[in-house]
């Protein structure tokens, strides 16, 4: 196979081309990597090989649960012939060849780690077998075809020969331009491994976070920032706290207030005496309520920019059947508080940090400060939780901005409360779901979303990651905002579905509004498939059908969706409920990965009681398949609590949320009974990081209705 | 100040910390001890959990100046080394639990605890006991499975979370 260029080009285009970001590219630029090595076999920047013969895997994508340091050197393992336990696995740094294919930057979202690195990996992990073994060849005098590598070293008939002895001569090797890839059939690793690497290191309380990140004499800096959305201090008052023991310094920084102390407690307690006035800024007097009630307003008031439209408006015929759903906003709530660990000097900034986009912070803490992206270094961590969360780059911002104007060497922590408050959420929305019923034929589907862009508020900081520095940073903004009014991911799940109908539509009106949104797990398939998954049961109920069976009527005949439906319907003894229990479905595809969904409910006391979910997805081939399904019962956890519990409300521009207690998630005691099926593909693999959490809302709402005749139509979930 | 002379993993440790300092916070910054986590800082997500005296006990909401004469244990202190882990984290380990990991040194001090005192735990009892740890990663339906494991693998010859260890005070 020809290395495809894709892999190994570095930087990319963005906007089809618009603009080229061109990089060095030529093969010998090595000295470039941050973790260049002078003694190492570096063909590439994914895989190395020290001189003492281990090989060290560049892990250019967050770990945050998911599992890509265990997929990613499954890959790699797999090429190389060896356990993937014997790979030494690295944090990589920001580097032009880690940018995403997808996004143009390096940044772990979109469940697109495991889809290209399938690829990249084994054609890098592949380049580094081809050297060592033609090293071996001339080290031995044996032909190539007598060789193999097995776990670290080149085997033969005769014997064997490590690595490290091998090193001299592979560093002296032009690195092949076209590599063989081992055909499926011969994988040893790759669908069959089934350890997760990191999991020692985080049952013995090993793995460091970023939160546990220890450099000499750094202080403790906790934020008092503005409850209300883009507010600012107006004056403070710190005397109070800096006669409190431990206390270093309290100091203005963009708007907040940073109290530094020796320890987390010492400057928790000072924050807590500092009297601050806060100027409550362009949001004042706005609320989440308020937001709905304008969004209602919209459905009729704007026409919106049309997403799709398939087929003749004239074949809508019958009569109007609609219904009309809301979400709110939602936070990511990860279990580790944000944080980061900054040093500044003269010469740059460096940061020890958990982190989904080191490419976006640079550019960010660039901007703050003032160094250049070259001057400043960020080293990545486990990252205790992330789900879209950790793409942000505010935390590193802060920790950048206040070590800089202290001197002193900081360990930002956020509390819980910062966290809940200080987040970027997942947009609240509201959609009108109609259809034409025609004598029980439906004969169109049409949705009209209004809901306010992701992408407008994150685009400027992806341009201006990409696009030239000395471009003014309005530009950013503008480029942001043309973006917005056609945000995808605004209408994704519902625009693009393989339902048919005669005639089908879907607008999107954009709501404008400065509170800081984000991309959350499965971002607008979270909505989405609760709007689209639970019409499509109305209309199934409307027109007396069988919900599986309405579905499957009304789905592309080569749906990859049909396979996965009949397999969770078939496995979930569809139809034939446990006594008192009641059953909801729901199927969608999201990331290229389809999930469908049955859950069984009953309800008891006026409480929904989740009792089971059978699971069944088609991700392609599966590197770990107990990594799939974990990552399925882990989606369907998440996505519980968001339909059971759920709910960030704003009022006067501040969230009213602050802790667990407050904003509850799933507990173990709440957890039903999850079985996880896979439809067998030797497609391509696909991600599973999101795609389990879409179908969950829709499939449980569904239940409540059959078991109690109400349609609910907003999360989170509450019985009348 | 606060005097605080305690055992801590079967090791004496005496410093001194500011009055009201939670023992979470003489964990990771005072002793550089990062295995117990913080996540909510009020005594409702179970990431900070140790053993005071063998019962799990919430870190960040415990005066340190309270474990004075008592013996911690953290993760840490459950294994003397990977080769030979406490039977919950060989548990944890077969079962693929962790998926962040932030949560698990709390679950992991939690289950431990539950085990000590009912070696076979029906769900209902796991549940019960475990319902205090929050994972926002789901792996509840695992920890389920891990604790049921861990019990088949005897909780016999490793730590005991009991007040064995106290003479060394
Ligand atoms: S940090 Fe102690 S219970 Fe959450
Ligand atoms: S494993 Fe991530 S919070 Fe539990």
């Amino acid at each position: 196979m020809t290395i495809s260029r894709r892999s190994f080009i570095k930087g990319g285009a963005i906007f089809g081309g618009g603009l080229a970001i061109g990089f060095n590219l030529s093969g010998c630029a090595q000295t470039e990597y941050p973790h260049f090595s002078a003694t190492d076999l570096q063909p590439n920047a994914y895989i190395q090989v020290s001189p003492s013969g281990q090989v060290i895997l560049q892990l250019y994508k967050s770990e945050m649960g998911q599992g890509v340091y265990t997929g990613m050197a499954t890959m790699a393992a797999e090429e190389l012939n060896m356990d993937p336990s014997l790979i030494i696995v690295q944090h990589a740094e920001f580097y032009p060849d880690f940018r995403d294919p997808e996004f143009y930057v390096m940044i772990t979202g979109g469940s697109s780690s495991i889809k290209y690195g399938y690829t990249i990996l084994r054609e890098a992990a592949a380049t580094v077998a081809a050297m060592l073994k033609t090293a071996a060849a001339q080290y031995l005098s044996i032909a190539e075809s007598a060789l193999n590598l097995k776990d670290g070293k080149v085997v033969y008939a005769g014997g064997e020969v490590d690595f490290a002895t091998l090193l001299p001569i592979a560093r002296g090797l032009a690195t092949p331009t076209e590599v063989t890839l081992k055909s499926p059939q011969d994988f040893q690793y790759i669908g069959r491994h089934r350890q997760r690497l990191d999991a020692l290191g985080k049952v013995t309380g090993k793995s460091e976070f970023g939160i546990d990140v220890q450099y000499p004499g750094a202080m403790t800096a906790v934020l008092l920032r503005c409850p209300h959305f883009g507010g600012k201090v107006s004056s403070f008052d710190a005397s109070n706290a800096l006669k409190m023991s431990g206390v270093k310094s309290v100091f203005e920084v963009d708007g907040a207030v940073a109290v530094l102390a020796e320890t987390y407690w010492q400057a928790r307690q000072a924050a807590g005496v500092v009297s601050v006035v806060w100027d409550k800024g362009p949001l004042a007097g706005v609320s989440s309520e308020s937001l709905r009630v304008e969004r209602h307003g919209m459905l009729t008031s704007e026409a919106g920019k049309n997403v799709e439209e398939k087929g003749e408006a004239s074949a809508a015929t019958g009569e109007l059947f609609e219904a009309v759903y809301d979400v709110p906003y939602l936070a990511h709530a990860t279990m580790e508080p944000m944080n980061a660990v900054a040093v500044a000097t003269k010469e740059g900034i460096e940061i020890w940090t958990g982190n989904q986009s080191p490419d976006i912070a640079l550019s960010e803490i660039a901007d703050a400060t003032g160094f250049k992206r070259e001057q400043i270094r960020i080293h990545n961590h486990m990252l205790g939780g992330g789900f879209g969360r950790r793409i942000m780059p505010d935390y590193l911002v802060e920790a950048a901005r206040i070590a800089q104007l202290s001197g002193k060497p900081v360990r930002l922590v956020w509390s819980r409360e910062d966290d809940m408050r200080g987040d970027f959420y997942r947009p609240n929305a509201t959609v009108a779901m109609s259809a034409m019923i025609d004598q029980s034929a439906v004969t169109s589907l049409q949705a009209k979303i209004v809901a306010p862009s992701i992408l407008g508020g994150f685009v400027q900081f992806v341009t201006n990651t990409l696009l030239p520095q000395w471009l003014p940073k309005g530009l950013h903004k503008k480029i942001g905002g043309m973006a917005s009014g056609s945000d995808p991911a605004a209408a994704e799940g519902i625009a693009h579905s393989d339902y048919e109908f005669p005639y089908m539509r879907t607008d999107y009106v954009e709501q404008k509004t400065t509170i800081p949104l984000g991309y959350w797990r499965s971002v607008g398939h979270s909505q989405n498939g609760f709007f689209i998954e639970s019409f499509i049961d109305e209309l199934a109920h409307q027109t007396t059908q069988d919900p599986v069976a309405f579905r499957l009527a009304h789905m592309a005949k080569d749906s990859r969706r049909r396979q996965v439906l009949e397999l969770a319907a078939a496995k979930a003894n569809w139809g034939n409920p446990p006594q008192g229990q009641f059953q909801g479905v729901a199927v969608h595809e999201s990331f290229s990965t389809v999930v469908a969904q049955v859950v069984n409910v009953s309800i008891a006391d006026g409480k929904i009681k989740v009792h089971k979910v059978v699971c069944a997805v088609e991700c392609g081939m599966v590197i770990n398949s107990d990594i799939v399904v974990a990552q399925m019962e882990g989606g369907i956890v998440f996505a519980l609590t968001a339909a059971l519990k759920g709910e960030i409300t704003i009022e006067d521009g501040a969230v009213q949320q602050s802790n667990f207690h407050d904003y509850e998630v799933l507990r173990i005691n709440e957890t039903p009974e999850i079985e996880v099926y896979r439809v067998d593909s030797a497609n391509a693999p696909t991600g599973v990081g999101e795609p389990g959490v879409p179908p969950l809302a829709p499939a449980l709402a569904n239940a409540v209705f059959a078991a109690t005749g109400q349609r609910l139509r907003k999360l989170p979930l509450r019985l009348a | 100040m606060a005097d605080l002379e305690f055992t801590l993993n079967g090791q004496q440790q005496t410093l001194s910390v500011d009055d009201g300092t939670p023992l979470l916070w003489v964990l990771r910054d005072h002793l550089a001890m990062t295995g117990t986590k913080f996540g909510c800082g009020m005594g409702l997500c179970g990431a900070c959990t140790v053993h005071l005296d063998g019962s799990p006990i919430r870190s960040c909401s415990y005066p340190a100046e309270f474990v004075n004469g008592k013996a911690i244990t953290t993760i840490e202190g459950l294994a003397s080394s990977d080769e030979n882990l406490h039977p919950v984290q060989q548990a944890w380990l077969e079962m693929n639990v962790p998926q962040c990991g932030y949560c698990q040194s709390g679950q992991i001090m939690s289950a431990v605890a539950l085990l000590a005192n009912n070696s076979a735990p029906n769900d209902a009892e796991i549940d019960a006991a475990m319902a205090g740890n929050i994972c926002r990663c789901g792996t509840y339906p695992r920890i389920r499975k891990a604790i049921h494991r861990a019990s088949e693998l005897a909780v016999v010859q490793h730590y005991q979370p009991a007040n064995t260890v106290k003479e060394n005070v």
